[in-house]
């Protein structure tokens, strides 16, 4: 029976409640005693082929009849007003089917997707569709724009000088740090510049709309198609259900492609007007001036401890620049939250700066932060000579230090041991060496959410050939999730996990489903998925106990057979199903609610050992250790695969990742590839991976969630291994050689 | 952005030079042409591709190495006996952008490529380099840019110029031959081109005399692969005489002199680490070609 329930759920730090219809669930736990079966198996993707081979369908892929092609016109200027525009000229460009000016786009979101006030380089000012790119690029060359250029702010130290907030400061304080610090026996002062890191994603922001009389139908890559399909609802007036969003593949997003997006309200105004599909893909110079960053910080703590290394006060503030838009990612969350520390206080000053928004990245806020906050724990633990991870150890939170809540589960002690077999802690001082290459080891700890929760709905169907479907209502960002959706409901089909098909990325599918973010998607849908498994595996059984004159309870599923319990009967499923005809056996199945008054986080510790020439100022990262609890895992080589991603992709923000803004003109000045650096394969390290997780005693299947988890701790532990092989410590990432020359001179 | 250019693949030299005299800019690869081309540096109505004139031979005969302007790097780089006699040729080749781009991108395309600088490539900026009034690398932000005080701050790319240079090598045009050094040019206030090619030249091989008794090329780039040099350093010993070679450094690809090899390259505001790399590369090439 359906029932309306009110939950919580901490979405990349923020508490959201909400009411969500949950179906009575009756499929059993797992018997902890016995593996699951499938489940925590490695499997290869179920769309590993239809990848490698291009059958895949990405947005920017998608070619409709009669499509247009769409192009932007964007200031180059920081700040400016639009003086003059001739929007009649562009019109008069033969294949020019429809332009848009700022007027024309200005009810279209809260953040008007068009501006005559352009407040960053790279705003987008007007909008085309003609016949082809090359009619489109003439229409924006005819627009010529006059603009007027106005002061600019891009710089933080400006930016808090100018007092302008994207949100208002905000300040939070447990317990009297003043009077702990004033007490304490050792207090560190430190300071972190943390840069903006760049998406980068592979697949740049895109849409294709094509607006018809009995309905829209918007192709996009999002993360979150049921948000876009909101959205437009909202924002062209139509009944939701005459809204379509498709998602099927995507090149990633890393947190900047929620909801639809300028590139969305574009193609479906410009398809609006012109009746014609349009397809919009912006520019990886357009991607990188306007589609979000992770936010740039300047990150200080004061830290005070007694003489055995136990926290006794962390003052903290954060200045974020969030350019024009974003919000106040949790980046002082570890301070608060990762150690027993009685006092905490905590101030975010979110300042406004002539840049594009900034936009979620990948464990937003939480990375830098603790980026910041790991480095100055080693700072403590130098000044107490005391062992960095015997630090943290003696720093663990037995509840969550903010509200005392239990957590679900907790296994950081245990990745704290199991990192430090793997990576030869004991023996870090011997590392080092004498010459110019000086190596160290350097340990951080990783604290996040992933819990997951309603709503997620799931449906799954067997029919005559008994290759079941599974159809969700989410998109897979690029991290597997169609595969582990595959895996557990392969576990109560008994088929092998490539006969299951799975559908998703679509709105006009069954079921409402997540967006792929916050580490929750999979602990969000897979108990949604099993159930849905269940309740057709009950049905297949009972149509079986009929054929074959035996209880149902007698029987069970196990590699395509349908078997009796005392292995006397063995028949494939197909003898049952073959008599569906054109029938199907359907189930569906919803998420329940987490527990209440527990705290769900995910913990971890990565391990970095670097060497550092002194002479060419060149980190090279040689191995890192990752060991993270995230409850059961469900694939272990796409869990393997998100590990080594996050790492990269940390590494990156430790060694090269940096937006690079001219302070002459404020426009960015490396935002193509070719100046913006990311690792290459030739920089990855060896990674060791483990999980330390069992199922999480309190989680629907015990899963939390791992999409962000692996990228947090990464450069806060290479910067603690530099500090430990060249005794410096930088305070400003990236390590590049330079910043590294400068500091060793 | 998106527009039409007139492209013609030349089969002989005559033509060549009138489509290139007329205007038009040569292609080898087009790893380097279509993205200034695609960013206004440069315009042109006419992309003259040079691969069809036969230009694309590597041949060592009698110890002496002729690489033909359109041989690919990724053939320089896996050539055997380039690496056999010219080994320094092959590990400046394959320290070059990536295997793609290696084995799009042309002997005489890296040679010619324009600077690399930010500024430069700046699709809405025009600096000096560009024929506008403002190096804005010097106002701004050039922590990648050179040691050399000047009009323009952007540093020569081309890691097989630095093996060439070092090499004692010539380049031939469709006109004349010179020492490779005279291919390049500081730019200046009446001309702001980086290369002396005239209109209607363009570089048809290189040649190295002879094979050095050893060398190296040491170089750092901002990640382990694909990236342009910070700096790198070409060395090569011939008996007891050394030849050092540097890009990333200065306008042009630059001979550095064995006994004071910074000398002219004081640094700038935001370049002064580049000393220290230089001349840590610089002692680790010597190293490399000391006699056994």
């Amino acid at each position: 029976m359906a029932r309306l329930v009110r939950t919580e759920a901490v979405v990349e730090g923020r508490v959201e409640q909400r009411y969500t219809v949950v179906e009575d669930d009756i499929t059993p736990e797992y018997d902890l005693d016995r593996p699951p079966g499938v489940v925590g198996r490695p499997a290869t993707r179920v769309t590993a082929r239809s990848r490698v081979t291009g059958a895949a369908t990405f947005t920017t892929d998608v070619r409709l009849p009669g499509m247009l092609e769409a192009r932007v016109l964007r200031s180059p200027h920081a700040n400016a007003r639009v003086a003059a525009l001739d929007l009649d000229a562009a019109r008069a460009v033969e294949g020019v089917r429809c332009v848009l000016g700022p007027a024309d786009a200005s009810t279209l979101g809260e953040t008007p997707a068009l501006s005559d006030h352009p407040e960053f380089a790279g705003a987008a000012v007007a909008a085309v569709a003609a016949d082809s790119g090359a009619a489109a690029e003439a229409a924006l060359a005819a627009l010529a724009p006059v603009f007027e250029e106005l002061g600019f702010v891009t710089d933080l130290d400006s930016a808090l000088a100018r007092q302008e907030f994207i949100e208002e400061p905000s300040e939070s304080e447990r317990g009297d740090v003043a009077a702990a610090l004033a007490a304490a026996e050792v207090v560190i002062e430190s300071e972190f510049d943390a840069p903006a890191q760049m998406h980068n994603a592979l697949e740049s922001h895109c849409a294709v709309a094509d607006w018809r009389a009995d309905g829209l139908t918007v192709w996009t890559s999002t993360q979150s198609i049921y948000q876009a399909r909101e959205q437009l609802a909202t924002m062209f007036e139509l009944d939701p259900e005459r809204v379509r969003v498709i998602c099927q593949f995507m090149g990633g997003g890393f947190g900047a492609k929620f909801g639809l997006g300028a590139e969305g309200v574009l193609a479906t105004e410009l398809s609006r007007r012109s009746r014609r599909p349009v397809r919009l893909v912006f520019s990886r110079r357009d991607e990188n001036r306007a589609a979000g960053y992770r936010t740039p910080a300047r990150i200080s703590f004061s830290i005070g401890a007694d003489a055995a290394g136990r926290l006794q006060a962390i003052e903290a503030s954060a200045v974020m620049g969030l350019g024009t838009g974003g919000w106040a990612y949790p980046i002082l969350e570890p301070a608060k939250a990762l150690y027993a520390c009685p006092n905490v206080h905590a101030m975010v000053l979110p300042v406004k700066q002539n840049l594009g928004p900034a936009a979620a990245f990948r464990a937003p806020g939480v990375m830098e932060g603790t980026w910041a906050l790991e480095q100055a724990l080693d700072e403590v633990a130098e000044r107490v000579g005391l062992d960095p991870l015997e630090l943290r150890r003696r720093n663990h939170a037995d509840t969550d230090p903010g509200t005392g809540r239990p957590y679900t589960s907790k296994r950081l002690l245990e990745s704290y041991d199991r990192a430090a077999e793997l990576a030869g802690w004991d023996s870090r001082e011997s590392l080092r060496g004498q010459g110019r290459v000086r190596r160290g080891m350097g340990c951080a700890s990783q604290y996040w959410w992933g819990g997951g929760g309603p709503p997620a709905y799931a449906e799954v169907r067997i029919g005559a050939a008994a290759r079941p479907v599974v159809t969700v209502g989410l998109q897979d960002l690029g991290t597997g999730v169609q595969t582990a959706c595959a895996i557990v409901a392969a576990e109560r089909l008994g088929v092998a996990v490539d006969e299951i098909s799975v559908r998703a990325g679509d709105t006009a599918l069954a079921g409402h489903g997540p967006f792929s973010g916050g580490s929750m998607t999979l602990a969000s849908i897979a108990p949604a998925v099993r159930s849905a498994g269940h309740h057709v595996r009950t049905q297949l059984l009972d149509l079986a106990a009929e054929m074959f004159e035996i209880s149902a309870t007698d029987l069970t599923l196990e590699e395509g057979e349908i078997r009796s319990v005392d292995g006397a009967l063995r028949h494939p499923i197909t003898e049952v199903t073959s008599k569906l005809g054109n029938a199907w056996v359907t189930g569906s199945g919803s998420r329940a609610p987490n527990p209440e008054g527990m705290a769900v986080n995910t913990f971890g510790c990565q391990i970095a050992t670097v060497a550092v020439d002194t002479a060419t100022g060149v980190v090279r990262v040689e191995r890192v250790v990752a060991v993270h609890d995230v409850g059961r895992i469900v694939n272990p080589m796409g869990a393997r695969s998100q590990v080594v991603g996050g790492i990269l992709q940390g590494l990156g923000f430790a060694l090269m990742e940096e937006r690079v803004i001219d302070p002459t003109t404020g426009t960015m000045v490396n935002a193509g590839l070719e100046d913006y650096k990311i690792p290459t394969l030739a920089d990855l390290p060896e990674i060791v991976c483990e999980f330390v997780g069992q199922a999480d005693p309190h989680l629907g299947l015990g899963i939390k969630g791992l999409g962000e988890p692996p990228v947090i701790p990464t450069a806060a532990a290479i910067g603690n291994a530099i500090a430990h092989a060249v005794g410096v410590r930088l305070r400003a990432a990236p390590y590049t050689p330079r910043r590294m020359l400068e500091a060793l001179a | 952005m998106s527009r039409l250019w007139t492209y013609e693949r030349v089969g002989n030299a005559a033509r060549a030079e009138q489509l290139l005299a007329g205007g038009g800019r040569a292609l080898g690869g087009g790893t380097d042409l279509l993205t200034q081309l695609d960013r206004g540096i440069g315009d042109t109505e006419t992309v003259v591709d040079l691969r069809g004139l036969g230009l694309d031979g590597i041949v060592v005969e009698d110890g002496r190495l002729r690489l033909g302007a359109t041989a690919r790097i990724a053939d320089v780089a896996r050539h055997a006996e380039v690496a056999a006699l010219f080994g320094l040729l092959a590990e400046c080749a394959g320290s070059i952008g990536s295997q793609q781009l290696r084995e799009m991108g042309t002997v005489a395309g890296n040679l010619c490529q324009q600077p690399r600088c930010w500024y430069f490539r700046h699709p809405d900026l025009r600096c000096w380099l560009r024929g506008g009034d403002t190096c804005y690398a010097q106002i701004g932000d050039h922590r990648k840019h050179g040691l050399e005080p000047g009009d323009c701050i952007s540093v020569a790319p081309s890691d097989l110029a630095a093996g060439l240079l070092a090499l004692g090598a010539e380049v031939e045009t469709n006109r004349r031959s010179m020492p490779l050094a005279e291919l390049y040019r500081r730019p200046s206030e009446d001309d702001r081109s980086t290369l002396t090619l005239e209109p209607g030249e363009y570089v048809t091989q290189a040649t190295v005399p002879r094979p050095a008794d050893k060398s190296a090329y040491v170089r750092v780039g901002e990640r382990a692969a694909w990236s342009f040099a910070l700096a790198g350093v070409a060395a090569a010993r011939f008996g007891d005489e050394h030849r050092l070679a540097a890009i990333g450094v200065a306008n042009v690809p630059r001979l550095l002199d064995p006994a004071d090899p910074l000398a002219g390259l004081p640094g700038l505001e935001m370049t002064a680490w580049k000393r220290r790399l230089l001349s840590t590369l610089v002692d680790d090439a010597v190293a490399a070609i000391a006699a056994d």
